[in-house]
């Protein structure tokens, strides 16, 4: 356990530096918040356009919510399994990892706190974007602010492992499998309801949503910040509720990404794919 | 007269070698075929549904699906062609490039016509997908028309992709970072999502330096007529786009030379052990 936590210390250092040494301070934080806002306003143009339908501030504002939190399932969730790549391909250093007296999946969890962190700056700068320059009432003095902090912990607990899951996959698939994270992430930014309600899905899509655990973390992170429910097929549930969904279905994830990793590192392993380039 | 010809001829094989690489390279993995497709139409799709959630007129779900569709060959510019000098540098392929007697331009363009070939088949599910899936609204008789200034569209987008390309040509790792810079901001400013009107008019006049931006305009203008809220009159696109096409080859020319041959005096085109 000791030697894992070194390996994730050591391996998140690293992920900074390939993340942010490559330029000045002020030019990477323009780089970590471009995605977030460019994003939000182009969800504030699309609704803007409309407005003179049944689009509100209100309606905006839970798009605007679901928008800005999701951005750490698509940060985390492709860093982690893009690290497999650049890695393996682009530095050549996976085989290195692989000979070294340590664990591969520490290594690649440290990776994912460094993409958590630059992630979160990506989220806070869009919430304070969205509460001073759009003038959205995003908490008051009643927002248990505690909470949602612990929510968001415990969804990100979620989408490391998921992406542990994508990075079990990028170890037995070619480079431009990257296309099959990104995809997959779009996939769960369309199925979590992350910018619209869900509601709009048709049946079959709405009950793999309902089997996600990011549709139950944003809607509880709503509900924490806004102080109403914002999904109608989740409008009965309290909000314990959603807790114990996330917690479970976090856990099942867990157990889940563990045997598939393991299973696709034999995979890899066995086929000669650790020193694979695949960069046409 | 016979050197002309062989420069002709070797260049012409080298357009062909390189789109050639692409586009077996696209057939033979099928994950790829999968992540080209599918995936991105799901993410399409969520961008329908915030219209469709917002109860907007279905209009507005045509205009996501044809942004969608033109995202795709953004991408390929951004990941395929600008920043590929750059893999190509990280593997050691840069320098066989450069001691062949062989245009850059014509690599480049060899790439960006396998990048289409690549790019078409996420462009046709997308498209395909947006009627099939989601009912929206094409009018076929206006195809004709919409398909050659989408032409016209990519040739001159794809010639800014050579200027990037130069221009990534001397970078290192923040190649990859300013890849990424390039994506959901210019998705924003060229409207993939939304009329680019609605920017204003002194953003949307600023964006129309992307040609990605004016061709989109202008696609819909030719499907859609007024319901499309165009920024530039139709009658206008066309030049705008063949004159950014001609100013941006011009640059890319003379970027791709004074790039190389400042790489060269800063030893910037190869890496420490290739």
């Amino acid at each position: 356990m000791k030697r894992s936590l070194e390996v994730i210390r050591a391996s998140s250092w690293l992920g900074w530096q390939v993340e942010a040494n490559w330029a000045d301070p002020f030019l990477f934080f323009v780089y970590a918040i471009a995605k977030p806002l460019a994003t939000t306003l182009i969800l504030f143009f699309m609704v803007r356009i409309v407005s003179g339908g049944s689009a509100t501030e209100d309606t905006f504002l839970f798009l605007f919510l679901g928008n800005t939190f999701f951005l750490y399932v698509t940060e985390v969730l492709i860093g982690i399994s893009w690290a497999v790549f650049r890695d393996r391909e682009d530095y050549e250093t996976l085989k290195y990892i692989y000979t070294a007296p340590i664990h591969f999946l520490p290594y690649l969890l440290g990776r994912g706190v460094t993409k958590m962190a630059t992630a979160t700056l990506g989220v806070l700068v869009a919430l304070v974007f969205g509460r001073f320059v759009l003038g959205l009432p995003i908490g008051d003095a009643h927002t248990p602010w505690g909470l949602v902090v612990l929510a968001t912990l415990l969804g990100l607990v979620a989408v490391v492992w998921l992406g542990i899951i994508l990075a079990g996959a990028s170890l037995i698939v070619a480079r431009h499998s990257i296309n099959m994270n990104e995809g997959l992430s779009g996939l769960f930014y369309l199925l979590s309801g992350a910018v619209f309600p869900l509601e709009v899905l048709p049946g079959w899509a709405r009950t793999i949503s309902l089997g996600l655990p990011f549709t139950y973390w944003l809607e509880l992170l709503r509900r924490l910040i806004l102080g109403r429910p914002y999904a109608a097929p989740l409008a009965h549930m309290p909000d314990m509720t959603l807790w114990g969904v996330l917690a479970l279905s976090t856990a099942v994830l867990t157990v889940f990404a563990l045997l598939w990793f393991r299973w696709c590192e034999h995979v890899a392993r066995s086929r000669g794919l650790i020193d694979w380039k695949s960069n046409y | 007269m016979n050197g002309w010809r062989e420069r002709l001829r070797m260049n012409l094989g080298a357009i062909g070698a390189r789109a050639r690489v692409r586009v077996v390279a696209s057939w033979r993995e099928r994950s790829w075929i999968v992540g080209e497709t599918i995936f991105p139409f799901l993410a399409m799709s969520a961008f329908v549904l915030v219209y469709r959630g917002l109860k907007a007129p279905r209009i507005y779900e045509a205009f996501v699906v044809l942004g969608g569709a033109m995202i795709a060959y953004w991408n390929n510019i951004l990941w395929s062609m600008a920043s590929q000098f750059f893999w190509e540098k990280e593997q050691g392929q840069l320098q066989l490039y450069l001691i062949t007697p062989i245009s850059r331009m014509a690599i480049l363009l060899g790439m960006a016509l396998g990048g289409i070939a690549m790019t078409t088949s996420r462009a046709v599910v997308i498209l395909t997908g947006g009627i099939l899936v989601f009912g929206i609204p094409f009018p076929w008789d206006r195809a004709l028309p919409a398909f050659g200034l989408f032409l016209l569209t990519l040739g001159a987008v794809y010639s800014l992709g050579m200027i990037l390309s130069s221009l990534f040509l001397m970078w290192g790792r923040e190649a990859w970072y300013t890849a990424t810079l390039f994506q959901e901001p210019i998705h924003l400013a060229s409207g993939f999502y939304f009329p680019v009107r609605a920017l204003g008019t002194v953003a949307a006049s600023l964006a129309s330096i992307l040609p990605i931006a004016v061709g989109l305009d202008g696609i819909r203008q030719v499907l859609y007529g007024e319901a499309a809220h165009g920024f530039l009159p139709l009658r206008w696109i066309p030049v705008v786009l063949v004159a950014l096409l001609a100013l941006f080859l011009f640059l890319a020319h003379r970027s791709l030379a004074f790039m190389e041959n400042m790489g060269k005096r800063e030893g910037r085109l190869t890496l420490r052990g290739d």
